[in-house]
């Protein structure tokens, strides 16, 4: 059966704009197929797959596309028959301290504050108690954890001030290595073995810094370079490696109001990368080698200040 | 860059960016900073701005109360572009309601999904700068008044 929509009002639906909406069904994130007179037709238990995923209610029966698997789950927990049994479940991994338990109220107001509460069905409440519950497999396996952008809203909004991000930091951390999403497992692994996210070597970078800096006497700073290893500078200056890589261009202001205030600053050919996403992969053994790096380099120079640009 | 500012060290004009603008607070440099180190920098990023552009407006709500760009905490690099979209409606919303045809991001992070996403996906028509690509093209050089006069009028 097929669920028939206008761009605009699927859009409306779900809070975003009609041409995200067309961008979704062009790279196949919303699986629908153009339709006659502007509408757009989608499987009804896709449409209804998707509003599970938004936190929406459907506009039509959930029953109306009860065949397919994952529509299937949801309707059993609707119709109560979807039990969990907590009794074998340890309760003491994600917090140590059972008194948790009780310090969340369980109010909601973290699911209210937070802006994907309802993706997946799952919100920061629902989460914080699964925990309580020792359904650290469940979490661990959910995505939902890896959307959060650990913003902390939930936990600034939180009356008993239960530490939300730092569960959900952990989280991530008890993931297997090879199942973290996208590319910041890697980037840490390649930060490790060769000093920056994007592997940058490091004469292609020393060239890139003289090459820019040769555009920036032209561009209206004459005499500028840019001071590699300077010993004795003031402050240490680390880069994002995306803009070595992508924006190259992106590193002159900084430049530009360096020259200007005529500071004594100074770049590190090695370890200079300032993106650290241990942080986020919630991985702290990198995260703390990576620091590490950066507090050689500036007692190996001895500046007196760092600026990390992030 | 507000030492800079305050020492004379380096001056600003608002003559280059006279449109409106407004400021977005990162949440790693505001409400996680002074979670974890007991001060959240709200206030230097507005007063540089400022110190740059004349019309001003901030996003309701603001500071420690400010919604995430949403992609944060490595979002941007992960591969939910639909929940990360989806996340940044609320940021989209706020600053629409600004009316600012410029924002200042002081995060690389915020500033990607800012200017190469929400703009796009919500139709937004902004300027998107880094603060300190804002205060790069504010920078008044002695001498060199003639030649900023120009880059604005292009």
């Amino acid at each position: 059966m097929m669920y028939e929509f206008k761009a605009s009002d699927l859009a409306e639906e779900i809070g975003v704009r009609r041409n995200t909406i067309r961008d979704w069904i062009r790279t196949g994130t919303i699986p629908a197929k153009e339709g006659p007179g502007k509408r757009y037709m989608m499987d009804v238990a896709e449409y209804i797959k998707l509003c599970d995923k938004f936190g929406r209610v459907p506009k039509v029966d959930v029953n109306m596309a009860i065949e397919v698997e994952e529509i299937k789950s949801l309707a059993e927990m609707e119709n109560g028959n979807h039990a969990i049994d907590l009794n074998n479940r340890k309760t003491d991994s994600l917090y140590t301290d059972p008194s948790w338990a009780d310090a969340c109220l369980t109010c909601g107001t973290c699911a209210s504050a937070c802006p994907i509460a309802g993706v997946d069905d799952l919100d920061p409440r629902k989460i914080v108690r699964m925990a309580m519950f020792g359904l650290e497999d469940e979490l661990v396996d959910s995505t939902w954890p890896w959307k959060c952008t650990m913003c902390a809203k939930c936990e600034n909004a939180c009356p008993m001030n239960i530490e939300i991000v730092a569960l959900m930091r952990k989280l991530r951390s008890k993931r297997e290595r090879d199942k973290v999403p996208g590319p910041i497992h890697k980037g840490v692994a390649t930060c490790l073995e060769r000093g920056n996210n994007l592997g940058i070597p490091k004469d292609d970078f020393l060239f890139l810094l003289e090459d820019l800096a040769e555009e920036m006497q032209e561009e209206g700073c004459p005499g500028f370079t840019v001071p590699v290893d300077k010993k004795g500078a003031r402050l240490l200056v680390t880069i994002n490696s995306k803009e070595p890589f992508a924006e190259p261009d992106d590193m002159k202001f900084w430049w530009k109001i360096f020259h200007t205030a005529k500071e004594d600053w100074t770049v590190a050919s090695e370890n200079w990368e300032g993106v650290n996403w241990g942080l986020f992969s919630g991985d702290d053994k990198s995260q703390k080698i990576i620091v590490g790096r950066i507090v050689d380099n500036i007692e190996k120079l001895g500046c007196e200040a760092l600026l990390l640009p992030e | 860059m507000l030492e800079y500012i305050q020492s004379g060290q380096i001056t600003l004009s608002q003559d280059f960016h006279t449109m409106k603008a407004t400021y977005h607070d990162p949440c790693n440099y505001g409400r996680k900073s002074e979670k974890a180190f007991g001060y959240g920098y709200y206030e230097e990023g507005r007063i540089i701005t400022k110190e740059c552009c004349a019309d001003f407006q901030d996003m309701e709500p603001n500071r420690e109360f400010n919604y995430c760009c949403g992609a944060g905490g490595g979002a941007w690099a992960l591969p939910y572009n639909a929940e990360r979209i989806f996340y940044g409606r609320v940021k989209a919303r706020q600053i629409e309601d600004t009316g600012a045809e410029l924002v200042i991001a002081p995060c690389h992070n915020c500033r990607d999904q800012l200017m190469k996403s929400l703009n796009k996906e919500f139709d937004l028509g902004i300027e998107v700068k880094y603060l300190w690509e804002l205060v790069a093209d504010s920078l008044v050089v002695p001498g060199q008044e003639v030649e900023a006069d120009k880059e604005t009028a292009e």
